[in-house]
């Protein structure tokens, strides 16, 4: 009896020991998930022509944020958890396909939100579409002013565009005056007297460099602009004409996007032409991309760029653990759209988790216009919206800063080391971000 | 109007121009053959022994008929160019010559004189292969004078008419410009020379990279009758095969080798042919092969979604397995020339004034050598006179022997290799990504067209007009900031122009 009893206890202990880590595993999964999943669509370029490299960034951002939203509960409103989809629609880059994806995520896939979006072309094409069918979104990279701008005029204007009201768009990226008043202010503070502004046809090129030429026109640089087309290859009969004046100029800025930028920039300088101790080489975001870049653009040494999102020196433990699952799954460094639209999800989740609703619009919009949350980006607020309608009416406040982001950093940085890795290259401009105590690195010297 | 202009129409120009075309047949004629290219030649040497100097020129043909040469015509002609455009630049306003040349010359009587002459040679039953060309550009160059030198006699036009007309046609266009754009790089003296020849060794050598694209392309045209859709993503995988072939070759000997070794590039070109080329014959085998068997009912059409169907499944494979982030391999060789300070870093060749990036200059030699290695494939090998027969006439290559569907599998297999050879030398160049061949393929297209579909040297030439053009389109065009957008818009008018006067392609030959 005793055995029979000493033998129970053992199978009892044993049987124990053998679903203890079942019973870990379903602490783990203690969440009891509803049957309904939220969706959310992300729009991406995923194909050509859009920027794919940026698409499949921002794909792999929504994936990441959503496994790890799930793995916490997933979308936790009274009480019950929901699980979290994001469902990527390809927006190719164009404004007609990314209406159309748009349209089929919120109509046949019935999305509860929408964030993403890297073109400005899109971004602005689609923006309709989400207001007339009352989605909250939040855009994580399209740079066009317009895109928060429009949110203001349309809804203090008459008559208003949107029934209900409300303006359904926030934008967590910069507006293209934000990013382009940092380059300028860089390069004026530097004493520029004549740039070059080579700039895509696009709906983010042409405003930005607007907006570039008229601050540095104001400070009294001369500014030449050459337009060119996302897509070109060969830029050298281009190129040649700035070869060919008179004097070189003290600067060129380059506002095009991509691995265009790429072609850009190799060529320019493998004709000698920037970066040289006459004139800085100032590229795209991009470049903060080491390994791509070194990859593609290997004379392009001392090149500057401007970097959107917070500096690696300043990464906190989330952006930290994003970085690493990046570079784990490609091999570089984690790009700002990237981690934005990793932050977009999450605000959007929150947001919901706030208003107790994952269909309720209003409340929805009502939540993230008060967000207060401390993401890889930093911490994400809304001055303006219809909690603050009282913006300037002068042009002390920009209309763009309506349902924008105020906090974007924007810094310049610049390489100085032949395959340096971004991680380590100079913060140059704001000077409160500097990082070798110098405002450029000449060519052929080291900070 | 300016006294330089005044006394040049006095003394010169167009009025004496017609003069001449009047007179010297007339009065020279009876002491010069008379036959009609010895009239056609007195007609051409009053027009320009009149334009270039007026009274004089006319009487040193009238009393020396037997200097009336090519050689003297160029001559002259290259001196009525120079006198008047020095003329015409001292004008202050260039609205005046603009209207005179809209009114004498230009666009109104190309039309003109395009519907009525090769009415005329049809009508006379002569020769009328190149009237329409001849026409157009008489007409547009020196106006209602082409009536003079082509109605009445319906002289054979040759080859010669077509590039003289031509240059003075191309002439009077920089003449214009350089009138409304005195400020332009490319016709502000004294380095207008130099830019023109830095923008135009920029357009050959870009020209001859796209040639060898587009030969390809071509090839596959001029045997099996069909475009392929697939050729940019062809040349994008060759650029991919040689980029791995690369990486993993000189990994793999690095390892073995114990120290650092990376292959050149040129390395590259081969491997990705020789693997692109049997992807092409295989899906030639596979795909391609039904359809000259009669198992097809829809040939066109098939052939279309067929090839555009592979180039789309090759384009999301490479996305799937090589990612959408750009690569690029070493260049072929490095050439540091130092000038520092002013060019901190560069890669290249120097000929006197012009400057040509390293690598593009080896790219350029690759293509060129190709390109002849395959012209003397063609000409000179038992396969590749075969594959022209094939071309010419199927059913009569079948006859002497030649297996029509073997020559279909190695032209497809051919055509996709030239197309892989052209992307691993272009990867050292551009930045490599998944979608690269979409913008090159479509310039393929109008080379082929322009140069002729099926011909090989019409390629090569096409290339080089596609790439002159758009280098010369961008660099001198007025507005800077639109010069690198309508880059491509540039070759696409000189692609339409050459289609409505030569609707073969400039070396292409009528459909039988």
């Amino acid at each position: 009896m005793k055995h029979s009893k000493a033998l129970f206890v053992s199978i009892a202990l044993v049987a124990l020991l053998a679903l203890a880590p079942m019973g870990l595993v379903s602490a783990d999964g203690h969440c009891e998930f509803d049957d309904y999943t939220i969706k959310l669509g992300g729009l991406a370029p995923m194909s050509a022509p859009g920027a794919v490299a940026g698409g499949v960034a921002m794909d792999w951002a929504f994936k990441q944020a959503a496994a790890d939203i799930n793995a916490d509960c997933g979308v936790q409103i009274d009480g019950v958890n929901y699980m979290l989809e994001v469902i990527t629609g390809d927006s190719e880059g164009s404004p007609e396909r990314g209406q159309a994806v748009a349209e089929r995520l919120i109509l046949e896939d019935e999305v509860d939100g929408m964030v993403g979006v890297y073109h400005s072309a899109v971004g602005l094409a689609t923006m309709g579409i989400m207001e007339e069918n009352g989605i909250p979104t939040i855009f994580s990279e399209p740079w066009n002013d317009n895109v928060s701008a429009n949110g203001i005029r349309e809804f203090d204007g008459a008559p208003p565009r949107f029934d209900d009201g409300i303006d359904h768009i926030f934008r967590i990226s910069p507006a293209s005056s934000m990013v382009g008043s940092v380059v300028t202010d860089w390069l004026i503070a530097l004493g520029v007297e004549d740039v070059v502004l080579i700039v895509e046809n696009t709906d983010y090129g042409q405003p930005a460099a607007a907006d570039e030429q008229a601050r540095l026109e104001a400070a009294g640089v001369a500014v030449s602009q050459i337009d060119v087309e996302l897509g070109t290859e060969d830029f050298v009969p281009i190129l040649s004409r700035i070869q060919a004046s008179a004097e070189p100029p003290d600067a060129i800025r380059i506002v095009v996007t991509g691995e265009t930028s790429f072609n850009l920039t190799q060529q320019m300088a493998e004709l000698g032409i920037a970066p040289t101790p006459d004139t800085i080489c100032v590229t795209n975001q991009i470049a903060f991309q080491h390994v791509q870049y070194w990859a593609t653009v290997p004379d392009g040494n001392y090149c500057a760029f401007n970097r959107v999102g917070i500096i690696p020196s300043l990464f906190n433990d989330t952006a930290i653990e994003l970085n690493a699952a990046y570079e784990m799954e490609f091999g570089d460094i984690v790009p700002s759209f990237g981690m934005a639209s990793y932050d977009a999800v999450f605000m959007m989740v929150d947001a919901m988790e706030r208003a107790g609703s994952y269909s309720d619009a209003a409340a929805i919009v009502e939540a993230i216009e008060a967000s207060d949350i401390l993401l890889s980006q930093g911490r994400y607020y809304f001055t303006y919206g219809a909690h603050n309608e009282s913006m300037p009416a002068d042009d002390s406040m920009p209309d763009f800063m309506w349902h924008q982001w105020p906090d974007p950093i924007v810094t310049v940085m610049q390489y100085f080391e032949q395959g340096q890795s971004s991680l380590d290259a100079a913060v140059v401009y704001p000077e409160v971000y500097q990082t070798h105590g110098t405002a450029y690195v000449v060519p052929g010297t080291s900070p | 109007m300016t006294d330089a202009f005044t006394t040049w129409l006095l003394l010169a120009g167009p009025l004496w121009a017609v003069f001449g075309l009047w007179a010297l047949p007339r009065f020279a004629g009876s002491r010069k053959v008379k036959d009609e290219t010895g009239l056609a030649r007195l007609q051409v040497a009053g027009v320009v022994g009149g334009f270039a100097l007026g009274p004089v020129g006319l009487g040193i043909f009238y009393l020396q008929p037997r200097w009336i040469t090519r050689a003297s015509l160029t001559v002259g002609l290259l001196l009525a160019v120079f006198i008047s455009s020095q003329v015409l630049v001292r004008i202050e306003d260039p609205n005046l010559p603009s209207a005179l040349w809209l009114i004498l010359a230009g666009p109104l009587w190309s039309v003109i004189a395009a519907y009525f002459i090769p009415r005329r040679y049809r009508e006379a039953e002569a020769d009328d292969q190149n009237a329409l060309t001849a026409a157009a550009l008489g007409g547009f160059a020196i106006g209602p004078l082409i009536f003079g030198l082509l109605w009445q006699h319906t002289p054979k036009i040759s080859r010669d008419w077509i590039i003289v007309l031509g240059s003075l046609g191309a002439w009077q266009i920089y003449t214009l410009f350089a009138l409304h754009n005195a400020d332009n790089l490319c016709v502000a003296a004294p380095y207008h020379i130099t830019y023109l020849a830095q923008q135009t060794a920029n357009g050959v050598v870009i020209g001859c990279i796209y040639s060898l694209m587009a030969v390809g392309l071509t090839l596959i045209y001029s045997v099996q009758g069909i475009v392929s859709f697939a050729h940019g993503q062809l040349y994008m995988v060759g650029g991919y095969f040689s980029f791995y072939f690369l990486l993993h070759g000189s990994n793999l000997l690095s390892e073995l080798t114990g120290t650092e070794i990376s292959i050149n590039p040129l390395w590259g070109i081969p491997v990705a042919g020789i693997i692109v080329f049997l992807m092409g014959a295989l899906f030639e085998r596979a795909f391609l092969k039904p359809m000259h068997e009669g198992l097809i009912e829809r040939v066109s059409e098939y052939a279309i979604l067929i090839t555009f169907g592979f180039g789309f499944v090759i384009e999301y494979t490479t996305l799937a397995i090589a990612g959408p982030f750009p690569q690029r391999t070493d260049r072929f060789i490095e050439i540091r020339r130092f000038t520092f300070p002013r060019t901190q870093i560069t890669d290249q060749f120097t000929f006197g004034p012009i400057n040509i990036i390293g690598d593009r200059a080896f790219a350029m030699v690759i293509g060129i050598l190709l390109i002849f290695a395959l012209l003397y494939f063609l000409q000179r090998s038992w396969t590749g006179r075969a594959l022209r027969a094939t071309s010419q006439d199927r059913q009569a290559a079948a006859v002497t022997g030649i297996n029509p569907t073997n020559m279909n599998t190695l032209s497809f297999g051919l055509g996709s290799m030239l197309a892989a050879m052209s992307g691993a030398a272009l990867i050292p160049i551009f930045a490599w990504v998944p979608w690269v061949g979409a913008e090159m393929v479509g310039r393929s297209y109008v080379i082929v067209v322009l140069g002729g579909l099926g011909s090989v040297p019409g390629a090569l030439v096409g290339g080089i007009i596609v790439g002159i053009v758009e280098a010369l389109g961008a660099g001198c065009h007025p507005d800077p900031s639109r010069g690198a957008a309508y880059k491509e818009a540039f070759a696409l008018v000189i692609f339409a122009l050459v289609l409505l006067l030569k609707p073969t392609g400039l070396f292409g030959r009528e459909q039988t």
